[in-house]
């Protein structure tokens, strides 16, 4: 089987799959960026003590959980049009890993808040603190050290989610990987390439959150 | 202020009342501090102590009866919570000191942000009560640095920066090892002296002969006994106060 695997081929299409990588890297950060965003928005929906606006960001993160992001993909590709809203593919692309990723966001925040021990809570409120100042003064700066390793988890989850926007025709990586297959009848060669480029990827975020781990970890012994 | 022209006291409770659910945690509470005056409030562990004096800042809420704190009347909607809070210093058991800030931050963070002091003058003040709880030389330290004791010293720093008119201290010895219970019981006595209001859970009779002007005794919610240190500790009125000092005295 090996005797057959052109490497030749792949460094050919190599600048292909170079575009598709720097896409994905990109499109990425921007979808991450709009993660951030949206689970920001809905943890501090979802933190409310009323139903108002508790209920809707509950709903909304079932929702995006229960159901698979393909789906979800489609949703928005085939469905926007026929509310009259035309979008790039590359833009409905970012807007799907955007609302799907802030959904798992929103959690990953709620829960580094909800881990800040009650009695934080209780100084401020002993020290006449307002809500909005105990939150910007104690409880976000000690919530954001603790969110800062799975975000990262939930960016690695996001840039091999982003594979799927192949399916809608936007050039990034796997869609590079589909073509060197389809032209030259190559899946071998266009999928491992990609695997590859996912791994080195995969290995940079990683690479990352040990290194925000090890800062975190000097911050910790202020904590 | 309804029903606070009647009296000078500092922290007025008139039959107060509050539940957990259907258990009666405080029963019947009333009480009195004055200005400068400096009460010890013990009793067996769930006796409501603790519950007591979350009150009077707010942290817990009452069901019924009056709570007056510097003439406002807790609950009512013309006091501000938030502004008399400012004026009610409260030391935790577990000391709660914000693990990102450095003493001095700690300190300096609610009379920067709540009182609005500028900056400048804030740390001027912060050292120099870190100072005169023996900290001056851990003012950069952050918490995870201290010792129990010096956390704790931190933590009165802390309230006295807001220059309340009320100190409450919960238990503010529990938690601490034995060596450094006298460090913090100390500072408190000096507290003491300058002629702060203070109530204080604390089974440390040392501190409450030494200070205190009365002893309250509570059990099942209730205060059961009231009287000066001397009295309480040589002659215990009740059956319950006698055997809850039989308990802490064995050891």
């Amino acid at each position: 089987m090996l005797e057959n695997f052109s490497f030749r081929t792949i460094v050919e299409y190599l600048p292909l799959f170079g575009q598709g990588l720097v896409t994905t890297v990109w499109l990425s950060l921007l979808s991450f960026a709009g993660a951030l965003a949206v689970g920001i928005l809905l943890s501090a929906m979802n933190l409310q003590r009323g139903w108002l606006f508790r209920v809707p960001a509950k709903a909304y993160i079932d929702a995006v959980r229960a159901t698979p992001l393909l789906a979800q993909l489609y949703f928005l590709y085939f469905g926007l049009p026929r509310l009259g809203i035309i979008l790039p593919e590359l833009v409905v692309g970012i807007l799907a890993l955007s609302l799907n990723s802030g959904a798992y966001v929103a959690e990953i925040i709620r829960a580094g808040i909800l881990s800040i021990p009650r009695g934080q809570v209780e100084a401020g409120v002993a020290s006449g603190m307002t809500y909005v100042q105990r939150m910007r003064l104690v409880i976000l700066p000690q919530a954001f050290k603790v969110t800062i390793p799975p975000l990262l988890g939930q960016a690695i989850v996001l840039v091999k989610d982003s594979a799927l926007l192949s399916l809608i025709a936007v050039a990034e990586l796997t869609r590079a990987g589909q073509l060197l297959a389809s032209d030259r009848f190559m899946p071998a060669e266009g999928f491992i390439t990609i695997a590859a480029f996912y791994l080195l990827l995969y290995y940079g975020l990683k690479g990352l959150a040990a290194l925000s781990g090890r800062w975190l970890g000097q911050a910790g012994a202020r904590t | 202020m309804t029903n606070s022209s009647s009296s000078t006291g500092m922290i007025e409770f008139r039959g107060v009342n509050k539940w957990f659910g259907t258990l009666n945690v405080l029963r019947d509470i009333t009480l009195s501090v004055e200005p400068r005056e400096v009460v010890v409030v013990c009793g067996p562990s769930g006796s409501g102590k603790s519950t007591l004096i979350r009150c009077i800042n707010g942290l817990e809420t009452i069901r019924d009866g009056d709570l007056v704190v510097d003439g406002q009347r807790l609950g009512d909607p013309a006091t501000n919570m938030a502004r008399l809070r400012t004026e009610i210093g409260f030391v935790f058991q577990s000391f709660n000191l914000y693990p990102h800030k450095t003493a001095l931050e700690n300190v300096t963070l609610a009379p920067i942000h709540v009182r609005k002091i500028p900056r400048a003058e804030a740390e001027k003040a912060g050292r120099e009560l870190l100072a005169k709880v023996g900290l001056a030389d851990k003012v950069n330290a952050y918490p995870a640095q201290l010792s129990g004791g010096q956390q704790q010293r931190v933590a009165i720093a802390r309230c006295l920066g807001m220059r309340p008119k009320i100190m409450l201290f919960d238990e503010p010895t529990s938690a601490l090892d034995p060596e450094m219970i006298s460090e913090v019981l100390d500072v408190m006595v000096a507290v003491a002296e300058e002629g702060m209001t203070m109530m204080v859970v604390t089974h440390e009779m040392g501190f409450a002969r030494k200070v205190a002007q009365r002893v309250v005794f509570m059990d099942a919610g209730a205060i059961v006994e009231s009287g000066t240190p001397d009295e309480f500790f040589s002659h215990p009125k009740t059956d319950r106060s006698r055997a809850f000092l039989s308990k802490i005295l064995r050891h």
